[in-house]
């Protein structure tokens, strides 16, 4: 398996001059391609942040991010901006669709700002669209779908990049259990055949459970870092690896 | 996808957008309008020009424009001849001319005397037609005079009334004659009824001592647009003429024509510039209400180039989709005045008159003018995406997306 990120002693603070405050502090992360990965923890414990920092939106205040071997902290805003179309799909938890786009246009979009043609741009449409199972609403507008379609539609326009990694910030937050167990099904089935690899940050125990790989932070900090391939996993018994000390995955 | 989106991004917030769009249509009404006005002003100053004080060319011998002496007459009466002979020329008018003085028992007024030809006048400046009292020149009566309306009720003059006019004739003798007023008329300009008279040619040559001349020949043209063309023709023939064109007689006309010109522009840049700042608050506020998805579009790889054009798009767009319903009320507002008239003289007088101008303005389509009109609302357009293009731009996805 190669390696897709590799963040080394990352930290983000914020008010540095004043009080500092560690959203991130010193993590190192390493992660393959293919993986399965939930990142958890209380509110307020930096996931979102790490993120953010992994996603290219977001500079760390120490520390390097490596992705696929580029050091995405050295980027310009504008060469970052054209690295994360190109290798890098987000998912949000308010879905954040374009509300004036049809289902199919919110997808279609980042293929054209990719620049790749519209005969390939429909090729892919409809491999994405049987994957989330939206065929039949390719035309319609945000509005008029429900929550769970919507998001099923975000991942579609996050995997039409063809990205590196896919990652999710709390996916299922807003949607009941049934849509959340429909969307997690069909981002298994993406990384199972596709070997997409997928990071999500995220509360819920669902996902967690389904998670091949989960990562533990508390106040900025990686507390634990399991693997579970077998979803029955014991979860109490996390393995806390030191700062200093990568986690590694066997996956 | 891009222009699909700032169209429909325009119609997110329908009743904003149709202010907008409303705002558009009016001040670009109200601009082209404007300019059809300015151009109805400038048409009607130029036809009284023309028909009233100066026909489309003029010929003097060039001393003569210096005092107004009678002296310096036109020595060749078969010159009006030879005019007659040019391609475009439709009249020619004979006039003899004094600076002179009417008065009555009860007051005088200075007074430009022509001395005109009854059917030549008749064809050049349709004097005929614009007796309001009395009648035109009847043929066979002497010392008929004609009046305007202004200076006939300044001097509380009545038709039939006997006037006196001095002058001095062409030896430089005061001579003096009475006349009887069997017209008055009424010009589109105050100014030209209150300045000047007109007599019988050949009673005033015989009192300026220049009979069977003339001071002055007025050549009227079918088309304004063969002044310059004739203009050089007869240059040529009578180089020791003076020729002037109506511009030159009356340069303030001309320049009224260039300058309206100009400042009617200028008044629809400063329309536009007005109309920019709710352009620009209505842009601001949907870039403001988008601020997650503005986020969410950088963050997914939207480059600031492609951000700067949908915000430039939309806006364009929404400038540009007035422009039609400006252009199609001003259009159907100019063919029904153009039609009908304007007539200031209700709500204000006789003030356009006095400065020269026609009372009833008949607006025309500014259709030269239409490409700087289109040119000046896209400009307008585009300055007024720069400031929430620049304020999308300046946004940090990071940042856009929490709000």
């Amino acid at each position: 398996m190669n390696t897709v990120i590799d963040a080394h002693n990352i930290s983000k603070i914020y008010n540095p001059k004043t009080i500092p405050v560690y959203a991130v502090n010193n993590v190192h992360l390493h992660l393959r391609r293919g993986e399965f990965t939930a990142l958890v923890g209380p509110s307020g414990s930096g996931k979102t942040t790490l993120l953010n920092l992994i996603g290219g939106l977001d500079k760390p205040d120490e520390g390097r991010i490596e992705i696929n071997g580029t050091d995405i902290t050295q980027l310009s805003p504008n060469r970052l901006i054209d690295f994360r179309l190109h290798n890098i799909g987000f998912v949000f938890q308010a879905f954040n669709l374009v509300p004036v786009l049809t289902a199919e246009e919110n997808v279609e979009f980042i293929m054209q700002l990719q620049g790749i043609s519209h005969r390939q741009r429909q090729q892919r449409l409809d491999v994405l669209f049987r994957q989330i199972g939206l065929q039949d609403k390719r035309h319609a507008r945000p509005a008029e779908l429900s929550g769970g379609q919507q998001q099923r539609v975000a991942v579609a326009r996050a995997l039409a990049s063809r990205p590196q990694f896919v990652l999710a910030d709390e996916p299922t937050a807003n949607l009941d259990s049934k849509s959340a167990a429909n969307l997690l099904d069909i981002m298994a089935t993406l990384n199972q055949e596709e070997n997409m690899t997928f990071i999500f940050s995220t509360h819920d125990q669902r996902v967690i459970e389904r998670a091949r790989r989960v990562i533990t932070l508390v106040d900025g900090r990686i507390t634990s870092d399991t693997d579970a391939v077998d979803t029955s996993a014991d979860h109490s018994t996390p393995v806390i690896p030191t700062a200093a000390e990568p986690a590694k995955s066997q996956t | 996808m891009i222009l699909i989106m700032a169209w429909r991004n325009i119609w997110r917030n329908k009743s904003r957008s149709t202010i907008i769009l409303s705002s558009v249509a009016i001040g670009l009404f109200a601009g082209v309008f404007m300019l059809a006005l300015y151009k109805g002003m400038i048409d009607g100053r130029i036809r009284i020009v023309i028909e009233d004080e100066a026909s489309h060319l003029q010929l003097h011998r060039p001393e003569f424009k210096k005092d107004y002496e009678a002296a310096y007459f036109i020595p060749d009466s078969g010159i009006a001849r030879s005019i007659s002979t040019i391609e475009g020329v439709r009249a020619i008018a004979p006039r003899n001319i004094a600076q002179g003085m009417v008065s009555t028992g009860t007051g005088s007024n200075g007074v430009e005397v022509r001395g005109v030809l009854a059917d030549s006048e008749r064809l050049v400046s349709g004097l005929d037609r614009k007796i309001t009292a009395g009648h035109y020149f009847s043929s066979g009566k002497k010392n008929e005079l004609l009046i305007g309306k202004r200076l006939f009720d300044k001097m509380k003059l009545q038709l039939g009334n006997k006037v006196v006019l001095t002058f001095t004739d062409k030896d430089n003798n005061v001579v003096s004659a009475a006349f009887r007023i069997t017209g008055v008329f009424q010009s589109t300009s105050s100014a030209f009824e209150e300045r000047v008279v007109y007599v019988g040619n050949r009673e005033l040559a015989a009192l300026l001592n220049t009979p069977g001349k003339f001071h002055e020949l007025a050549v009227l043209l079918y088309k304004n647009e063969d002044l310059d063309k004739a203009e050089h023709l007869l240059q040529t023939r009578f180089p020791n003429l003076l020729i002037e064109s109506w511009k030159e007689i009356s340069p303030e006309t001309e320049l009224a024509i260039s300058t309206t010109n100009q400042l009617s522009l200028i008044i629809i840049v400063i329309i536009m510039l007005a109309l920019a700042f709710g352009i620009i608050n209505t842009m601001l506020m949907a870039i403001l209400e988008r601020t997650r998805e503005t986020g969410m579009m950088l963050a997914l790889g939207m480059n600031k180039p492609r951000l700067f054009l949908l915000v430039l798009a939309e806006t364009i767009l929404l400038t540009l989709a007035g422009t039609p319903a400006g252009l199609v009320l001003s259009w159907g507002t100019i063919y029904f005045t153009s039609r009908h008239g304007i007539n200031t003289a209700s709500f204000a007088k006789d003030l356009m008159s006095s400065f020269g101008y026609s009372s009833v303005i008949y607006p025309r389509f500014p259709a030269d003018q239409l490409i700087s009109v289109l040119i000046i609302v896209a400009a307008t357009a585009i300055l007024s995406a720069l400031f929430p293009a620049i304020k999308a731009l300046r946004m940090r996805p990071v940042e856009a997306l929490r709000r």
